[in-house]
């Protein structure tokens, strides 16, 4: 089993380590980037300093905290809905809630923009408008839950439904009521999937660039992450302040992982057994419509609203021409179809580095779960290499592909993926290995290490027991981790912009490159070819996926 | 004296003209890298007109200035780039005091403004920073940039981050130095409710949807481009004057191919370059390629500054006017 833990650390150490470690030389070393290690330690103590450091970290806990609170909220509920009822279409939300993933956050700000503002979509249709609802705090926050709730989601619906029935059944037994056995069963033992998802949560929030640049600048709510790109964007370029408020946004993710650490390694969470249960979600009875409203209603909100401004933007021959049949036209999607546009070409590439994205995660995520949690490595090594496979998710996209940059352009290496798509990979890989860690860690949690001993027992090899028991077991968490990795990989856009090879495009640059070029129009247009083939993509692979196993995912 | 410098520029011109059309003598097509800020599209054309004409290839990276700019600094151990365009003046003017360029006066500068070249460096093209109006929004059309801060365009006005867009810099710089302006000026536009966006698109789309009614100081050729694909905007140059904003084109002295990067800036000054950075709306830094567009003598500009207190001095003071909100 040893080489199963040996072989995993090296790959994270390759993949995570090394930009991380990079990007802590540069924060000590102001000159590393032209080779010099003189005036150690000194942009650490300027940037921490700074006196407007108390502020932007203040702002960064608080929206935080309060894209947490309301992702939870807004999350708990639907997971528990489809966790123990049957709940119609329950494969229709699940796919529609994986949608606002793959929107980059600077278009669905954007498109909040574009529809609440003065004059804007909602104004054009019935006369209201909430500019001041959505240029606020509270609204850079409500922006951020709607698109990171499925984060929660999908963590906590998945743990529910694997918890089976068989532990309220008991309390059932013992005479607790439905409200009890919900506070005192259900839920503790569904903490560990809570805790990791608020983690992923907490670690995106503050580390979310397009949300609060689009909507916090123009009233002067500043977050750390807005103000690292400041450093990397404005001349002259200040590569080492950068790397110090990064360390910083990473403390504050260390903090969160320890306290979600806590949570999670507190009790045993094991509810897996190997004894047959096969869950039995509750009919829904009268509740059916009101459950399906809900879901409904969020979809609205997080889905459609967003979308629908994608549309009308790229449906739109001009911005200043409106909701108006007459403006109505396909010359945004003629731009993006004509030949030398390159828009198709970046899309190709979007889905195939998404697709090898959702591969190396799961694989790597998933091997890096169970080692950690099956105690394959021991002590502090497990910490760090679970602390390795969650942190890069507090880091701005920006600082990775800094810490990339820094550590595969030499000329030591000889060979290097550094000017070829892999090294875009290799950031994807980074960047989203916490979602599958995060997911099926948890799933593991619940899963008795009894049967893993039962397959030694038999005869069973490492790879096997990988393959016949622990795999099957997590599979509906990994597979939905994975998905979840498409989705974001295919519209990465920081790291991508800093990365790309010369002459490679991906949606995301595409569409910014128009965007800063003044044709919001054509980067919606191929937003939405984006949206619909990731889409139909996905629906291939889930249920392609769900056919294959029995399980139901 | 003046007709033989003349006659030995038109004969340099010449040979690297005939040296442009021989590519076949190359044993090994090597590539040159150019790092661009800039529209995508122009950057590919100009890309394949290289190679075209010299048969080297061209590897491109095109971002932002602050991306291209980041990138740069990150690759400075094993720098990549051969030549850099950069949207911003005062980045070649750093990187020149800095040390990091190589001199190359290109034979096919000569049409260009003594201001727009330097032993170091040489503009490609360059846009003016406008008014930007949306006749829709009912608001009486603004003649200058005073206009922008009366009550009638109170909560109506966007600007872009003079941090950020290195433009906008210049006008800011530019009103700064101008008796009229100045200071005083800025708190009375931060008290009309003005509101400073991003990047220049971020200062656009809500006056293109009617959001608000103006932008003060955007780059006009993004503008004329949006205006030309029949946005109904109208771009104005206020009438006491405005800045050009040059586009600098520079060989980085860490170059590997340094020849071929001499090539790159010379083709950059062809006819058929600056043709193509005319189609983008913006100026083509010849005089004597037609522009599709208001040109050198149609827009009035501020008198010209010299010293003034330093970039991050003007930066932060902005910052503390136009930032503690009543």
């Amino acid at each position: 089993m040893a080489w199963i833990g040996v072989l995993t650390a090296i790959a994270l150490l390759v993949v995570v380590a090394l930009p991380l470690a990079f990007v802590v030389l540069q924060a000590v070393f102001p000159d590393l980037a032209a080779g010099s290690m003189t005036g150690a330690f000194k942009p650490v103590v300027d940037a921490l300093d700074d006196d407007s450091l108390p502020g932007l970290l203040g702002n960064t806990l608080g929206l935080g905290l309060s894209v947490c609170a309301g992702s939870l909220a807004l999350a708990l509920p639907l997971a528990a809905l489809r966790a123990f009822t049957r709940l119609p279409w329950a494969a229709f939300w699940d796919l529609l809630f994986l949608i606002p993933f793959m929107l980059p956050p600077y278009i669905g700000a954007f498109a909040w923009a574009l529809t609440l503002q003065p004059n804007g979509y909602l104004a054009q249709a019935t006369g209201l408008y909430g500019a001041s609802l959505l240029f606020s705090r509270a609204g850079v926050a409500a922006v951020m839950v709607l698109h990171l709730f499925p984060v929660a989601y999908f963590a906590i619906s998945r743990t529910l439904a694997a918890l089976g029935p068989r532990q309220a059944e008991a309390a059932r037994v013992c005479g607790a009521g439905p409200l009890r056995r919900a506070l005192r069963v259900t839920l503790p033992m569904s903490l560990p999937a809570i805790a990791g998802s608020m983690l992923l949560v907490f670690a995106l929030s503050i580390e979310e660039y397009g949300t609060p640049a689009a909507l916090g600048k123009p009233i002067e709510f500043l977050v750390l992450v807005t103000s690292i790109e400041e450093r990397l964007a404005e001349w002259p370029i200040d590569l080492p302040g950068a790397a110090v408020l990064s360390l910083v946004l990473l403390a504050l993710a260390a903090l969160a992982f320890l306290a979600q650490h806590r949570v999670a390694t507190r009790r045993d969470y094991t509810s897996v057994t190997g004894k047959a249960a096969a869950p039995t979600p509750a009919p829904l009875g009268p509740w059916r419509l009101p459950a399906l409203a809900l879901f409904a209603a969020t979809g609205l909100v997080a889905v459609v609203v967003p979308v629908g401004a994608v549309l009308a933007t790229a449906f739109s021959e001009t911005l200043s021409g409106g909701l108006a049949w007459s403006n109505m036209g396909l010359r945004h999607f003629r731009a993006v179809l004509a030949p030398d546009s390159g828009a198709l070409q970046a899309l190709g590439n979007s889905l195939m580095l998404a697709c090898g994205a959702a591969v190396t995660t799961g694989v790597l995520g998933g091997l890096a779960a169970f080692v950690t949690v099956r105690r394959h490595a021991q002590g502090p090594a497990a910490g760090l290499l679970d602390a390795l496979a969650t942190l890069p998710n507090a880091l701005p996209g920006m600082v990775v592909a800094v810490g990339m940059i820094l550590a595969w352009n030499r000329e030591a290496w000889g060979i290097t993926v550094y000017n070829t798509p892999w090294i875009l990979l290799l950031a994807y890989t980074c960047l989203l290995l916490p979602y599958p860690v995060r997911n099926v860690s948890a799933s593991l949690r619940q899963i008795s290490s009894g049967l893993d001993d039962a397959a030694r027992v038999c005869g069973a090899t490492p790879a096997m027991l990988l393959r016949r028991v622990v795999l099957p077991l997590v599979w509906p968490s990994l597979l939905v981790s994975m998905l979840m990795v498409f989705a974001i990989a295919t519209r990465e856009l920081v790291a991508s912009v800093m990365l790309a090879p010369s002459g490679f495009d991906t949606v995301a640059t595409y569409v910014f490159n128009q965007f800063i070029q003044g044709s919001p129009g054509t980067g919606m247009a191929l937003s939405v070819f984006a949206i619909f083939s990731s889409t139909a993509l996905l629906i291939a692979l889930y249920t392609g996926a769900r056919r294959r196993g029995s399980i139901a995912v | 004296m003046k007709s033989l410098s003349r006659r030995s520029i038109l004969s340099l011109a010449g040979t690297s003209a005939t040296m442009l059309a021989l590519p076949v003598a190359r044993a090994t097509p090597a590539a040159v890298t150019v790092y661009t800020a800039g529209p995508a599209g122009l950057a590919r054309q100009l890309a394949s007109g290289f190679q075209k004409r010299t048969g080297m290839e061209v590897k491109l990276f095109q971002a932002t200035t602050g991306q291209v700019m980041a990138r740069l600094a990150a690759e400075k151990a094993n720098p990549q780039a051969d030549v850099l365009i950069s949207a911003s003046w005062d980045t070649a003017v750093d990187l020149a005091a800095q040390g990091e360029l190589l001199a190359h006066t290109s034979p096919n500068a000569t049409q260009v403004p003594a201001p727009l070249k330097h032993s170091h460096y040489v503009a490609q093209g360059a846009a003016a920073l406008a008014i930007v109006w949306n006749p829709k929004s009912g608001k009486p059309r603004p003649q200058d940039w005073s206009d922008l801060a009366t009550p009638e365009y109170r909560n109506l006005v966007t600007m872009p981050d003079p941090a950020t867009s290195g433009s906008a810099y210049g006008l800011l710089s530019g009103l700064l130095a101008s008796d009229a302006y100045g200071w005083p000026f800025f708190e009375r536009l931060k008290a009309n409710g003005l509101v400073i966006a991003g990047a220049n698109a971020q200062a656009l789309n809500p006056v293109m949807q009617g959001a608000k009614a103006a932008v003060f100081g955007a780059v006009d050729y993004i503008s004329l481009g949006a205006q030309a694909q029949g946005e109904q905007i109208e771009v104005i140059y206020p009438r006491s004057g405005t800045v050009l904003e040059a586009r600098p084109a520079m060989i980085l002295k860490s170059a590997r191919q340094v020849e071929g990067a001499r090539q790159f800036i010379d083709y950059l000054l062809t006819d058929e370059a600056q043709g193509l950075v005319a189609t983008t709306y913006m100026l083509p830094a010849r005089q004597d390629i037609a522009a599709r567009r208001p040109g050198w003598k149609d827009v009035p500009l501020l008198p010209e500054q010299s010293g003034g207190p330093s970039r991050a001095e003007t930066l932060a003071r902005f910052k503390a006017t136009m930032g503690s909100r009543g």
